[in-house]
């Protein structure tokens, strides 16, 4: 039963990676009236890593889903443990908090532009309340812009990790909870001697989700920064596009893609290994 | 498209406008034998204004899509595309796209041979990439063949740099706009300042309008990161006098007076509000009709809406000018948009039939009147047009002296678009300085200009 | 537990904190959407007490005709779902239940199959798509949609599946039912909150896409996403029209996420959970 799965996928995707493999090395660009593709070998690589523009997306990527994964995993795990009670409130609470992941990321990002907005936002407007100054506004600054990008990708993404850990939380045996607190241990020792280890699973999950999801970010930059100002928010997968599918420079855009995925496929290995080997202390 | 197909439609086509101009109510009777669209009641009234005979029935039941940028003139489409319609039986799908996407969705079309649509709006600036690659027709052969009905003479020369590269013309001009500066007369008249004529009056008058503890600022500027902060930096430098490229059309970006001209734009950023290195066009027009900017230089084609008490609330303040040139420039920027036909479309002949209708001295007025902007003398002379806009003197004039290549229609456009519209931002937040832009241009240029 | 009652009084309001966090943005889209142009940038903001309109609405229906759009993206996410998830959960299903240790390693591979960025599929694909006449109908976006939702819905079934318990599959195949009757009359029914998880994030995925329709689609298959980009340009933006038009895209998935929100996790913890 698995063969029409594995049949469609491996010839859906597996054919156009090789394809894609292919093509980076040639010089294929499809503007080019005369469509030669010309062998380059490893060129467009090496190229690649001559780019100065793609260091820097490459530097970018890391800088997002680094920040991304960390700060969703925490808050995701505080909102956990805070909503974390059986009470209808609460329950009507948490059902209210998954919402932004249901949304279109491109109208997250056109949201939040809005809402940035410096001279008609209204966080603008509430942060020059307080004093706060934001001149350029905080997708607009140099300095402040990856931040205020990696707010909106928190505010969308932060619920898929609450709700994953919320279900890791509730599948804990109450007691081993109570004995800590009996041994004496404060909640905070609970929490990280207790609790996170038994986590550790979900927290695999979430993680594993987030970094493949986060390494991909395209919508939200697209519809706000478009890799600005200056390079700040210029991320890998952004670029490629801008590569591949506006100057239709088709060879390096599949170049930069492979990199991406072996950057990706590299960091999910780890993870996978990671994974597996709990399962299978789990089976013994 | 081929001679053989050139040939081909030419010869139809003339066949058809020999009995066409034979036949009064063009709308009457099917005319071409090999017409399959079904037959109209005999009893359907005429439609009404025939524009000179260029709208017939011949392609009536056919498809035409058009691909438009969402700019102004959208909203002329919108109400005149249901009229064609109704006049020529074709039915007009209009996919409307912003800048970005637009580019995309066009050019994919193109290179897939796709032909999913068969009319598109193209950037002056795309004139150059489309007409290189055959992307759209040449419309030379057409516009010879029809001359008689296209009343050529009234289109303002400068009109004609919308889609003209090489021999040929790849679009033909749909809207034509002229870079003229839009100021609040009360806001001038409080600071004690005339409209500035020249570049250095334009920084002395922006500085004086500057209250940053009001929140009023001298000018708004384009700065975002892009297509935006390339086009106002280029129209720039074409005020200020330099060039990007020297006389051989060799790529010369690193020079002492484009230094000049970077620094000049950064200065005049210093009189604009702190986020407008994120603007794009319509912040600026946000801007200027919620009052928070003096003076801007830009396209003519806002300026209806600012006068619209609706949509800004100083209409009654605004004023149109003449933009201030540098000591050495005699000319004023000049873009806009024509319109195409794909080279793959199927349905060249009713596509061209469209294009002559909307562009036709008959429904220019309309065209205006819904935010079209003009590319005809009799428009812009037209005494009734001029009493309800005012400023159209100034464009004809602006038009008349208008020059379309200080952003150069060459085949490398949006590559070079690109890395300026990143330099140039780069340098403006603060990322590098203006010699490691312009070197980083140079270098980017050497490379897309072959 | 050793929780005070000041405790619940903070912890209650930390959460409704958090929540409206979340939620603010979203009520912010909502009345802009009915806000004329002058008020949607008062200051301080405007979020009730303004004078509503239907004229944003009344644009995005009349001038974009929002409504075709809404078909497309309908048409696109059911047939993403449907091909997914049949596919998925046959996959998932096999994967589970196989013994072979490489078959039983293989849903980590459908789990790699997720992290090809897009854009290195999207570039070949193109190309394919072009050479098969394919660019531009709701087919060539659906196959790609659905590369990248079948694998997830096979990883989440095979999770599901496997913390099922096998022993009335058992029986049911002692008593001579195949091995796909097992399936369907015996496991597919005990999983059936897996596969309500996998048909709503297949909604939600393919509905919100927007990279593959901006490629992919015509001007007669092209989705809402795309058509609130259209209205992001050079003139003067008009934030009631956009937000009208985001209503469009939002509100399905709003009301879907409300009605199905228990489900979200099913199939995606049920492997580390026990249960």
């Amino acid at each position: 039963m698995l063969a029409p799965v594995l049949i469609f996928v491996l010839a859906i995707a597996l054919a156009p990676l090789i394809f894609s493999f292919s093509i980076s090395l040639t010089d294929y660009r499809l503007t080019d009236p005369t469509q030669a593709k010309p062998f380059v070998g490893l060129g467009n690589y090496i190229k690649a890593f001559q780019d100065k523009a793609v260091l820097e997306t490459l530097w970018n990527t890391v800088v997002f889903t680094i920040g991304a994964v960390t700060s969703q995993v925490v808050l995701g795990m505080a909102l956990a443990l805070l909503m974390a009670g059986e009470t209808p409130f609460m329950r009507a609470l948490r059902s209210v908090a998954i919402l932004p992941l249901a949304l279109p990321p491109l109208v997250v990002g056109l949201v939040w532009k809005a809402l940035y907005n410096p001279q008609f936002g209204p966080v603008a407007y509430y942060l020059k309340q307080i004093g706060l100054s934001v001149d350029r506004g905080l997708l607009g600054d140099f300095n402040t812009a990856m931040a205020a990008v990696l707010l909106i990708d928190l505010w969308q993404w932060t619920p898929l990790l609450m709700i994953i850990f919320l279900a890791g939380i509730k599948s804990l045996p109450g007691e081993m909870l109570e004995a800590a607190y009996v041994d004496g241990a404060n909640r905070l020792q609970a929490f990280f001697f207790v609790m996170l280890p038994m986590l550790l699973p979900v927290l695999f999950i979430g993680v594993l989700l987030r970094t493949m999801n986060a390494f991909k970010v395209f919508d939200i930059i697209f519809a706000t920064t478009g890799g600005g100002p200056g390079n700040a928010t210029s991320v890998l997968n952004f670029h490629i596009y801008k590569v591949g599918l506006t100057f239709f420079d088709m060879g390096y855009a599949a170049a930069l893609a492979n990199i991406l995925l072996f950057m990706i496929g590299v960091c999910s290995a780890f993870y996978i290994l990671l994974l597996r080997r709990q399962r299978a202390a789990e089976s013994l | 498209m081929s001679l053989y197909q050139i040939r081909t439609l030419a010869a139809s086509a003339t066949a058809i406008a020999l009995v066409l101009s034979a036949c009064a109510a063009p709308a009457a009777t099917p005319i071409a034998p090999a017409t399959t669209a079904p037959a109209e009641p005999t009893a359907a009234p005429a439609p009404a204004e025939p524009a000179s005979g260029i709208v017939t029935r011949e392609y009536a039941g056919s498809k035409l899509t058009l691909a438009s940028q969402t700019d102004q003139f959208i909203e002329a489409f919108r109400a005149l595309i249901p009229k064609f319609e109704e006049l020529s039986g074709i039915d007009v799908t209009l996919d409307e796209l912003g800048y970005v996407d637009l580019r995309q969705k066009a050019t994919a079309d193109f290179v897939g041979k796709t032909a999913n649509y068969d009319l598109i709006t193209v950037d002056i600036v795309w004139s150059g990439e489309y007409g290189q690659n055959k992307w759209t027709v040449d419309l030379t052969p057409l516009i010879e063949r029809d001359k008689a009905q296209l009343a050529l003479d009234d289109i303002l020369p400068v009109m004609w740099t919308l889609g003209k590269w090489g021999d040929g013309q790849w679009a033909y001009p749909l809207a034509g706009y002229a870079n003229i500066l839009n100021y609040r007369t009360d806001l001038f008249a409080e600071a004690g300042v005339s409209v500035p004529k020249t570049l250095t009056e334009l920084q002395e008058v922006a500085a004086k309008l500057t209250q940053p503890e009001k929140n009023v600022w001298g000018i708004g500027l384009l700065g975002a990161k892009g297509p935006a902060v390339a086009q106002d930096f280029m129209a720039y430098v074409q005020q200020y006098g330099s060039s990007l490229l020297d006389k051989d059309g060799k790529p010369a970006i690193d020079t002492e007076a484009n230094l000049k001209a970077l620094e000049g734009f950064k200065a005049l950023f210093n009189a604009a509000p702190p986020d407008a290195t994120g603007w794009w066009w319509g912040d600026r027009n946000d801007a200027f009709s919620s009052g928070k900017i003096a003076m801007m230089l830009n396209w003519s084609t806002a300026i209806k809406n600012h006068k619209n008490p609706d949509l800004n609330p100083f209409a009654d303040k605004i004023e149109t000018a003449f933009s201030p040139l540098g000591a050495e420039a005699g000319k004023y920027g000049f873009g806009g948009w024509g319109i195409g036909i794909n080279a793959d479309s199927k349905n060249k002949e009713a596509a061209w039939m469209f294009i002559k209708w909307i562009t036709s001295p008959e429904v220019q007025k309309e065209w205006v009147d819904n935010n079209g902007s003009p590319i005809r003398r009799s428009t812009l002379t037209d005494p009734e047009l001029v009493k309800k806009y005012p400023w159209f003197p100034i464009l004809l004039e602006s038009f008349e002296k208008g020059d379309g290549d200080y952003r150069p229609r060459e085949p490398w456009y949006s590559k070079m678009e690109d890395v300026i519209g990143s330099e140039v931002n780069a340098y403006l937040v603060g990322q590098i300085d203006a010699k490691t832009a312009l070197a980083n241009m140079q270098k980017a240029a050497l490379d897309i200009i072959k | 537990m050793r929780t005070s009652r000041a405790e619940h009084v903070i912890r209650n309001l930390a959460a409704v904190l958090a929540v409206a966090f979340f939620l603010l943005p979203i009520v912010w889209l909502f009345s802009t959407s009915f806000k004329l142009q002058r008020d949607t940038f008062q200051l301080p903001p405007l979020w009730l007490g303004f004078e509503p309109t239907w004229n944003n609405f009344a644009f995005a229906i009349n001038q974009i005709r929002v409504g075709q759009f809404v078909l497309n993206s309908v048409v696109i996410s059911a047939g993403t779902t449907l091909a997914s998830v049949v596919l998925g959960t046959l996959g998932g299903y096999a994967v589970a239940r196989s013994r072979l240790r490489l078959m039983s390693a293989s849903s980590y591979f459908f789990l790699v199959l997720l992290m090809i960025p897009p854009v290195a599929m999207l570039v070949p694909f193109y190309l394919i798509m072009r050479d098969l006449g394919l660019l531009g109908t709701y087919l060539a976006v659906i196959i790609l949609d659905t590369v990248y939702n079948a694998p997830f819905v096979v990883w989440m079934m095979s999770n599901y599946f496997r913390s099922v318990s096998t022993e009335m599959e058992q029986a049911a195949l002692v008593d001579g039912a195949s091995h796909f009757q097992a399936f369907a009359q015996v496991a597919l029914p005990l999983a059936l909150p897996g596969l309500i998880a996998s048909v709503l994030y297949c909604v939600i995925f393919s509905w919100n896409d927007f990279i593959f329709a901006l490629l992919l689609t015509s001007p007669s298959t092209k989705t809402v996403p795309l058509a609130i980009m259209g209205q992001f340009s050079t003139a003067q933006l008009q934030w009631g029209y956009m937000a009208a038009l985001s209503v469009f895209a939002v509100l399905p998935m709003l009301l879907l996420a409300l009605a199905l929100n228990r489900y979200f996790v099913q199939g995606l913890t049920a492997g580390a959970t026990k249960g």
